[in-house]
């Protein structure tokens, strides 16, 4: 088995002052793990299916852990949920919505579209390096990712 | 702040003395209840007899959930509960338990579970996971809005 705590983390943000303070708080919490970032939902359809410029498994592996801004450019973050669900294994990656949006509406929606977690953007740069900490606390060292076939599926 | 509530649904009593001291050493931010079968999950969550009264028996924020259970295991539980047409459907169901076959961590997925934690070998380690799982789901964790809870005619 290849060391779990060593997965990829993917983050789903296309606002980039979030941005830069989640990518100093992976730093500052000193997460190893590989974060890919991309902002655009079409283009995590496609890194997701690995498809395109994303065939290539070992170069662009499947996260253990997806937090997703709701709203992007292209696919939204509702749209990639409802898209994961109808997918094979793909569906079963742990997705943590991470957004401003705390209307209980939106938080009903996006777990019966199957988020496994919400958790809304803290106001501050301490709270987001607190939070970024707990993150990879919880879902890169304690929860158990699935078990996932490295390889493209076909749609 | 809210005060979350946990429903335990573990067989074992050593690990639910266990579980429960550890969650106890984290103090008073949340309760945790605890039954001891399938059956009695889903009874409890559907409000059937004995559990009618919420006032009593509320319903909880979330779910953590043994596999192994006496009368319908869990992942029977975990299927009745995204099953649901209702509400509840949502409700955030965290997987404890011993196994770490993969087949079943994928199955758990698969299912619908939001998390899937492997209990630890020692109770230190326990402790941790206790204040790791507290640290995320009570603290930073937003819970979607499950079935309305019956008022009394007090509020």
């Amino acid at each position: 088995m290849t060391d779990a705590t060593l997965r990829t983390i993917l983050l789903v943000e296309d606002e980039p002052t979030d941005v830069a303070l989640m990518t100093r708080a992976f730093e500052k919490a000193r997460v190893m793990n590989p974060v890919v970032h991309l902002v655009d939902g079409d283009e995590v359809l496609r890194y997701l299916a690995g498809k395109g410029e994303y065939a290539d498994r070992v170069k662009y592996p499947l996260p253990a852990v997806i937090l997703l801004d709701l709203k992007l450019p292209g696919a939204t973050g509702m749209q990639i949920l409802q898209w994961m669900r109808v997918q094979g294994e793909i569906r079963r990656i742990p997705v943590v919505v991470l957004t401003s949006d705390e209307s209980p509406k939106t938080i009903d929606a996006a777990y019966d579209l199957g988020a496994n977690s919400y958790l809304v953007k803290p106001g501050n740069p301490a709270e987001v390096s607190r939070m970024v900490q707990t993150i990879q606390q919880y879902w890169i060292k304690l929860n158990e990712p699935p078990q996932l076939v490295m390889r493209a599926e076909a749609e | 702040m809210q005060n979350e509530s946990v429903l335990l649904v573990e067989d074992d009593p050593s690990d639910f003395r266990l579980i429960q001291r550890a969650f106890n050493k984290l103090g008073e931010r949340f309760e945790m209840f605890r039954l001891t079968n399938g059956d009695e999950a889903i009874a409890y969550l559907s409000g059937d007899d004995p559990y009618e009264n919420r006032g009593a028996h509320p319903m909880p924020s979330m779910l953590l959930l043994d596999l192994k259970l006496p009368r319908r295991s869990g992942f029977e539980v975990l299927e009745w509960v995204r099953r649901q047409s209702s509400a509840l459907s949502r409700l955030p169901v965290v997987v404890l338990t011993s196994s770490r076959h993969s087949v079943d961590i994928n199955r758990a997925y698969d299912l619908g579970a939001n998390s899937y934690l492997v209990k630890p070998a020692t109770n230190s380690q326990l402790e941790d996971l206790a204040s790791q799982f507290r640290n995320y789901w009570m603290s930073l964790n937003e819970f979607p809005s499950l079935a309305e809870q019956p008022r009394g005619m007090n509020d």
